[in-house]
């Protein structure tokens, strides 16, 4: 199966004919029009467009990192880089038999404190609701975090994670990826600040099909130096 | 009466009377902004920059099915022949709800919703048509900031100066002249967005100034999709996989 | 919380981070404690000012405008021309700058840099005279804050500097009727001194210079001091509730006085190029 692809501005008209509109189309009588400056593909399953730019609007299920900004008795209110600041409850975190008098929230995360947590629950009339309860998720002690814009997350995991694996391998590095543009990375002092750079070189990039093999490229080039 | 068109036909500034002064725009010039974006049009020097999709302050002027529009066209004090201000005026109270009204249309505002976008428009130097650069300049902006667009939107003036139509009167033109009237347009969709007009036209005059408009803002779009591509995707062919 | 302090919230192993490095001499961006981000200067971009100036610090990004007009004196600086420098914090310039009138860092801001300027004499206000105690050349000096990444109050004061320094009035005189001609030919302002402001952040026990917003979110406190071509000090101002102890303060004046030599350089290049 061929995909077709091209470089679409807002407004562009994509394809004339009988196509499904997967995301970022318009659709008028039959032609298709881009919404966002990106990627188009045409392929036999429909018309999309993968965007370059543009807001992280939450899914349930994502992983996110985000970053304790304040708290009330019941719940810590988080950053995560979005519209809305997403709420994570203290039962979540206490249990279910959680009480204000007994603990304090403030004991627990502080302002300004990193986690890692999972959208469990969001749609249009209500803010975004966090968990941190599965596995490594939670507070976040070390790291270097990274922000870029979220559009571009799909293009850092890679297919089935691959452009990940390709970096962790080539620095020595852990990624923690938020569906929500921010990246942490532990490792080594070099590997991070090789990571870093490769995680730049996509985000610049992203457009590019052959982006695998180019970061592959820059990672073992920057290596043997 | 100053004389704006020559014997040969040229205006002042040596333009043809169907011809825009030049035009250059760029895309991403400011950091902190989620889209931004910088326009020359002649003289006119507008800077925008987009925040948002974000929460609604205070919360109760949220909408619960759609996004809110709001535009700040603002001048620095140092865009005027005599400095302005820096507290906006009536009429830049007014310009902000027509570049407003002018944008809304190409919004998908409907994707995001109990929100809030704003566009700040900064006019550096103005020069005759800062609505209209402003307008093309602040499409250029939302779309770098990634939000949903049916279209873009482009604008140009057009108007009357010694009893003849001509193309985007500059500061002068529009004082001394007949005519002025900002027109903007969707230009895939074919939709006018903004129409304003003062002074004097013959619906025949108007019809072929609106038309002479509408190829302007043509041309003008494909200065706006060459910043957007040149921004995003540089000198790169597409590939296939 | 206002939504305004949440956006300015610094992660907590953001802040360990930027102290940890202090603490060996070195900041997250890999410059030195007293070093200042790439310095970029353009005058002469505005036509329609008398002059103007883009200075770029690093991310952070302002626009200074001059405007030369003729206006009456204050009734109690009859023999004075008049200066006002004004800053406005543009809501495009960061997510956490709403529109309307300034908050009190923007006017506090406004008013350091306007200090520095009047303190040093830069523009000798008395040559300003049309006719006494009635006509005098009034100098506005607008800066827009276009983009926000730290020190405003030196890139502020940079540009106000580049754009007086470079302004340019057409040439005036009284006629015997008492009205005033303005004629086509333009000459210089004239200025006495260059005025070089130097902010230092404090986070711990350290001073930085030209600190960006994250450095400004966990910094104790600021000053700011101002000196003259001679290397006299011309203006100060402590910021933020941190301290400085005695010893602290004799350092913040060595380190900014040294600083402002090296920063001179660059401002007075600046100002030469534009001359030609």
């Amino acid at each position: 199966m061929t995909i077709s692809r091209k470089y679409v501005t807002p407004g562009e008209l994509i394809v004339e004919g009988d196509y499904k509109p997967i995301n970022n189309i318009i659709r008028v009588d039959d032609k298709f029009y881009a919404t966002k400056i990106g990627l188009a593909e045409i392929g036999r399953g429909g018309i999309r467009v993968i965007p370059l730019s543009g807001p992280y609007i939450p899914r349930v299920d994502d992983p996110v990192i985000g970053k304790i900004v304040d708290y009330s008795a019941f719940s810590w209110e988080v950053d995560i880089n979005s519209c809305f600041f997403a709420y994570l409850p203290a039962q979540n975190v206490f249990g279910r038999d959680f009480s204000p008098d007994r603990e304090s929230l403030s004991k627990k995360f502080s302002i300004g404190d990193l986690i890692y947590a999972k959208v469990i629950a969001y749609n249009r009339t209500r803010d975004p609701l966090l968990s941190i309860s599965g596995p490594n998720l939670g507070r976040i002690p070390k790291g270097e975090i990274l922000k870029i814009n979220s559009a571009k997350i799909p293009r850092l995991i890679g297919k089935k994670g691959s452009m990940i694996k390709t970096i962790e391998s080539a620095t020595n590095c852990k990624l923690i990826i938020g569906q929500n543009g921010i990246i942490l990375i532990t490792g080594p002092h070099d590997g991070i600040l090789l990571a870093n750079r490769a995680i730049k070189m996509v985000e610049s990039e992203a457009h590019l099909a052959s982006l695998t093999n180019k970061v592959q490229n820059f990672l073992s080039e920057s290596k043997e130096v | 009466m100053v004389e704006l068109i020559d014997e040969k036909g040229l205006r002042m500034d040596g333009r043809r009377v169907d011809e825009t002064r030049p035009i250059k725009i760029e895309v991403g010039v400011l950091k902190n902004a989620d889209g931004s974006s910088y326009i020359e049009f002649g003289k006119n020097k507008i800077i925008v920059a987009v925040y948002g999709p974000k929460e609604v302050h205070p919360k109760h002027l949220a909408l619960p099915d759609r996004s809110i529009l709001r535009c700040r066209y603002h001048m620095a004090p140092f865009s005027t022949d005599t400095r302005k201000h820096p507290q906006p005026s009536r009429r830049e109270i007014e310009i902000s709800k027509v570049i407003s009204e002018a944008l809304e249309p190409a919004l998908i505002l409907e994707e995001y919703p109990r929100t809030v976008i704003n566009v700040y428009l900064e006019v550096l130097q103005a020069d005759g048509g800062s609505r209209c650069a402003g307008i093309t300049a602040s499409a250029v902006a939302l779309a770098d900031a990634g939000i949903s667009m049916r279209d873009m939107v482009v604008a140009c003036a057009v108007g009357k100066i010694s009893g003849k139509v001509v193309l985007d009167l500059d500061d002068t033109e529009d004082k001394e002249g007949e005519a002025d009237m900002p027109v903007a347009i969707m230009p895939n969709l074919n939709q006018t967005t903004l129409l304003q007009l003062d002074g004097i036209l013959t619906p025949e005059e108007f019809e072929k100034a609106f038309e002479m408009a509408v190829n302007a803002c043509r041309h003008i779009y494909e200065v706006q999709r060459k910043a957007l591509i040149d921004k995003y995707f540089g000198e790169d062919e597409v590939g296939e996989e | 919380m206002s939504a305004v302090k949440k956006a300015v919230v610094v992660e907590r192993l953001r802040k360990a981070q930027i102290v940890e490095f202090l603490s060996k001499g070195k900041r997250l961006d890999g410059r030195g404690l007293l070093d200042f981000r790439p310095i970029k200067i353009e005058t002469g971009i505005i036509e329609k000012a008398n002059g103007s100036a883009r200075v770029q610090i690093g991310n952070t990004q302002v626009i200074a405008g001059v405007k030369i007009e003729i206006g009456e004196p204050f009734p109690d600086t009859p023999e004075m021309g008049l200066l006002v420098v004004n800053v406005e914090v543009l809501p495009l310039s960061s997510a956490y700058a709403e529109p309307g009138p300034p908050d009190e860092e923007a006017i506090e801001l406004a008013r350091v840099v306007d200090r520095g300027i009047r303190e040093s004499k830069m523009v000798d206000l008395s040559k300003l005279v049309l006719i006494s105690g009635k006509k005098v050349h009034a100098l506005f000096v607008d800066v827009d804050i276009l983009d926000t990444d730290g020190n405003l109050f030196d890139a502020a004061s940079y540009a106000t500097v580049a754009s007086i320094a470079t302004s340019t009035m057409p040439k005036s005189s009284v006629g015997q009727d008492g009205q005033i001609k303005q004629e086509d030919e333009s000459i210089p302002l004239q200025i006495n001194c260059i005025p070089i402001s130097i902010t230092l952040a404090k986070i711990d026990s350290e001073f930085i210079v030209d600190p960006t917003s994250e450095e400004e979110a966990v910094m104790d406190a600021r000053i700011t001091f101002t000196f003259d071509d001679d290397g006299k000090i011309r203006a100060g101002q402590k910021g933020q509730p941190g301290t400085l102890d005695f010893n602290q303060v004799k350092l913040a004046v060595e380190i900014a006085k040294a600083k402002a030599k090296e920063i001179r350089e660059i401002i007075k290049k600046s100002i030469k190029d534009a001359k030609g």
